[in-house]
């Protein structure tokens, strides 16, 4: 990972959020959607009430970006297997049916909000596709099981 | 459908003809750099993880083998159809990229008084190449889909990358400034036609 380039004030930032709350997280996955889900979607800042105390907001918010960033592009880079493996250990992370989840989030498209504000347009779209064939994937592979389930 | 192939493969061919030719009149030049491939550019501002080309991840063939060996028939079809679509978006950006670039260049060559017609010429061929190659390409891909044409593919990819590779150390050497759109442009693939 290179550090050449970024601000040398957020490193601090950067480390205590991999550290204390990424780092206790399963997998990409489930990183992406928390750093998401911190995301103001109106004004596209975050926000993290530790590191706001032990930072500032605009430090937290960037190194919040910036680790939003690094780990969607690990999830686009990662072959059609790791992520549909990725999307697995999330779903089972959430106390939801994986039957449900998957359906959700196949008809109200939840992933798209995963995206960071500042990413390629390209890489947003190999994104999009690739979760969209992983929870096809994930799908067929419930059918079985969801049909024991009924006729049980 | 299969009647337009010959005048594919002719195309390709010349194209094959036009690579080789600017490869080697930028390779034999005097003090030139070598050829590399894009995805090997010194990581971007802010980039947290090694910029590698988003044509690799597109045309990994390591998805279509897992795709073919685990997932069934009807999840096969909506992969290439998805491949599809990924596939064109990058090679007409790689187009309107380059487009991009060769269109700043022209202009700033007609202000120029250190006009090197030989280097000029090379460039013209090397843009018009990967302009014809991107065409030849999206219409390949239309017709028969990434996974099919996937051999094709996969070498007229390096094709591509390697001419896009020459066209920017062709552009670097002529015209810096347009060189660093250039990078701008494809490492966040923002350049606007």
């Amino acid at each position: 990972m290179s550090y050449t380039s970024r601000n040398i004030d957020l490193e601090p930032a950067i480390t205590d959020l991999r550290n204390r709350t990424l780092a206790r997280l399963p997998g990409d996955f489930s990183r992406l959607v928390y750093l998401a889900s911190s995301r103001d979607l109106n004004t596209g800042r975050y926000s993290h009430d530790g590191l706001t105390f032990h930072f500032s907001e605009t430090v937290a918010s960037k190194a919040m970006a910036l680790c939003h960033r690094e780990i969607f592009e690990r999830l686009v880079y990662a072959s059609l297997e790791a992520l549909i493996e990725e999307l697995r250990n999330y779903i089972s992370s959430t106390n939801e049916r994986p039957a449900e989840f998957l359906k959700s989030w196949k008809h109200l498209g939840s992933y798209r909000v995963t995206i960071p504000s500042e990413c390629d347009e390209l890489e947003a779209e190999v994104f999009l596709s690739n979760v969209k064939m992983a929870l096809a994937i994930l799908q067929t592979c419930q059918k079985p099981v969801s049909q024991d389930g009924q006729s049980a | 459908m299969s009647q337009l192939l010959p005048y594919f493969g002719l195309g390709l061919l010349l194209l094959t003809a036009l690579v080789l030719w600017a490869r080697q009149s930028l390779t034999t030049r005097k003090g030139s750099v070598e050829l590399s491939m894009p995805s090997e550019r010194p990581s971007g501002v802010g980039s947290a993880t090694p910029p590698r080309d988003l044509g690799e991840r597109i045309f990994d063939p390591h998805d279509w083998d897992f795709v073919r060996h685990e997932t069934t028939s009807e999840i096969q079809r909506m992969f290439q159809r998805e491949r599809t679509v990924l596939t064109i978006s990058w090679l007409r950006r790689t187009r309107r990229q380059v487009s991009f670039v060769m269109h700043t260049h022209a202009a700033g060559v007609r202000r120029s008084k250190n006009l090197q017609p030989a280097m000029e010429l090379k460039l013209l061929f090397s843009y018009l190449s990967l302009v014809m190659l991107c065409d030849i390409l999206i219409g390949l891909i239309w017709l028969r889909g990434p996974v099919r044409t996937r051999r094709i593919i996969e070498q007229t990819f390096h094709w591509t990358a390697r001419l896009r590779a020459a066209f920017e150390q062709l552009i670097a050497i002529v015209d810096p400034g347009s060189h660093k759109a250039l990078e701008t442009g494809f490492n966040q693939g923002t350049a606007q036609s």
